[in-house]
């Protein structure tokens, strides 16, 4: 009963240091409230901040942490994918060589992106990359044009080179990545858009660290005849024997075709790897930062509580001297 | 398409379907899903859901993107 009437009196004086300074005072008495549920009266600003601040940052690390999962799991399946189409375009380096510093008039740049966001840098990688990449073949009587394949670099690229974009692909993403897909857009590609050369910006996939962007290029054709005049590696086209009633540039058409859809869909799948091993690592440090937050948030509340408690004490006690004294 | 209307002109006996207006890639894709048409039961699923085909696609001009143009589901074009 003395106890309650200390209490009360401690109360009563906590009251007025109230107002003038309700920070520290006022936060730590409402957070023992719930605690030790008893009535205390005016208090304003509170712990409830803070650990409001708590809640959300801990449900985003979950949310992160399980996004890292679900990339990390959709990453083995793609990967093995990758490596395996990796064998579609290398005969056809082989036979027509890759050759990025080809000198044509008329540039298409394929850039490659992802629709989704939460992946890193990778898209801003690739959308600089098709930026040199345009600036460099572009020049007198040279005509250079995009073709962008995702949301992500739709945005980026729409905002100053709006006038040079040819093409815009988005809703790739809905079905995994398959053969068929992808040569349904070339197709579309090589019926659409004029070119002497194609330029294939997208993300190699190196390591699930390491992301590499890479440009791949695709002649026409035509292109491809006239270099073959002009020697060197594709000079030594004509020692080779076509069998059929077909010329050789026929044959070349077709190759071309076909090399482009084949370096498209390797290009995919690459880039759909390095997305997702660039959301796994964004995820992984989004978690890692957000559980350092947490542990500054949980050591600032507890700071204030104690302090809280201790005021009170102080008070308590203060004001129970003034009684007796 | 120039090259096409090359190929039908100066090559002998250009091939049908490159006389039909199709490129080599879109020939290959419909003998590909012949030949996915041929399996067995359990497998021919497997292999149709290889074969779904999803995107939108829109051209621009000058600047604007006109109206996009869902292909969905054809794998064949």
């Amino acid at each position: 009963m003395a106890m309650a009437a200390l209490r009360r009196e401690g109360r009563r004086l906590l009251l007025s240091p109230i107002t003038p300074n309700p920070s520290s005072a006022a936060r730590s008495a409402m957070s023992i409230s719930p605690e030790q549920s008893a009535p205390i009266g005016l208090r304003s600003i509170s712990t409830q901040v803070v650990r409001n601040r708590m809640k959300s940052v801990k449900n985003i690390q979950k949310i992160t942490k399980a996004m890292k999962m679900v990339a990390a799991s959709k990453l083995r399946a793609v990967q093995v994918r990758t490596e395996n189409s990796r064998g579609l375009w290398q005969p056809f380096t082989a036979l027509l060589g890759d050759t990025p510093s080809v000198d044509v008039k008329k540039n298409v740049i394929v850039t490659i992106t992802s629709d989704k966001g939460l992946c890193g840098g990778i898209n801003s990688t690739s959308v600089k990359v098709s930026k040199s990449l345009f600036k460099v073949t572009s020049g007198p009587e040279k005509e250079t044009k995009y073709v962008i394949l995702g949301e992500k670099g739709k945005v980026q690229l729409i905002r100053d080179s709006k006038g040079s974009i040819e093409m815009t692909v988005t809703e790739l993403q809905k079905n995994p990545v398959n053969y068929t897909q992808i040569s349904v857009l070339a197709d579309d590609i090589l019926k659409n858009v004029e070119f002497d050369a194609l330029r294939i910006v997208f993300n190699k996939f190196h390591s699930v660290v390491a992301f590499i962007p890479t440009v791949s290029t695709v002649l026409s054709p035509e292109v491809v005849e006239r270099e073959s005049e002009a020697g060197g590696k594709l000079g030594d086209l004509d020692s080779y024997e076509i069998e059929g009633g077909e010329t050789k540039s026929e044959v070349l058409q077709n190759l071309a075709e076909f090399q482009f859809s084949c370096v498209l869909y390797n290009a995919a799948l690459e880039n759909a790897c390095s997305e997702l091993g660039a959301r796994m690592s964004a995820m992984d440090s989004s978690s890692r930062n957000a559980g350092e937050m947490l542990d500054r948030l949980t050591l600032s509340y507890n700071r204030t509580r104690q302090a809280s408690i201790t005021t009170e004490l102080i008070e308590i006690i203060s004001g129970a001297s003034a009684l007796t004294g | 398409m120039a090259s096409a209307a090359a190929g039908a002109v100066a090559g002998a006996a250009a091939p049908f379907w490159r006389a039909a207006g199709m490129t080599y890639i879109t020939y290959s894709n419909i003998c590909a899903s012949l030949l996915r048409s041929c399996l067995k039961e359990p497998y021919k699923a497997d292999a149709a859901s290889r074969e779904k085909v999803h995107f939108a696609i829109s051209k621009w001009a000058q600047g604007k993107p006109e109206k996009p143009v869902i292909r969905s589901d054809t794998p064949e074009e």
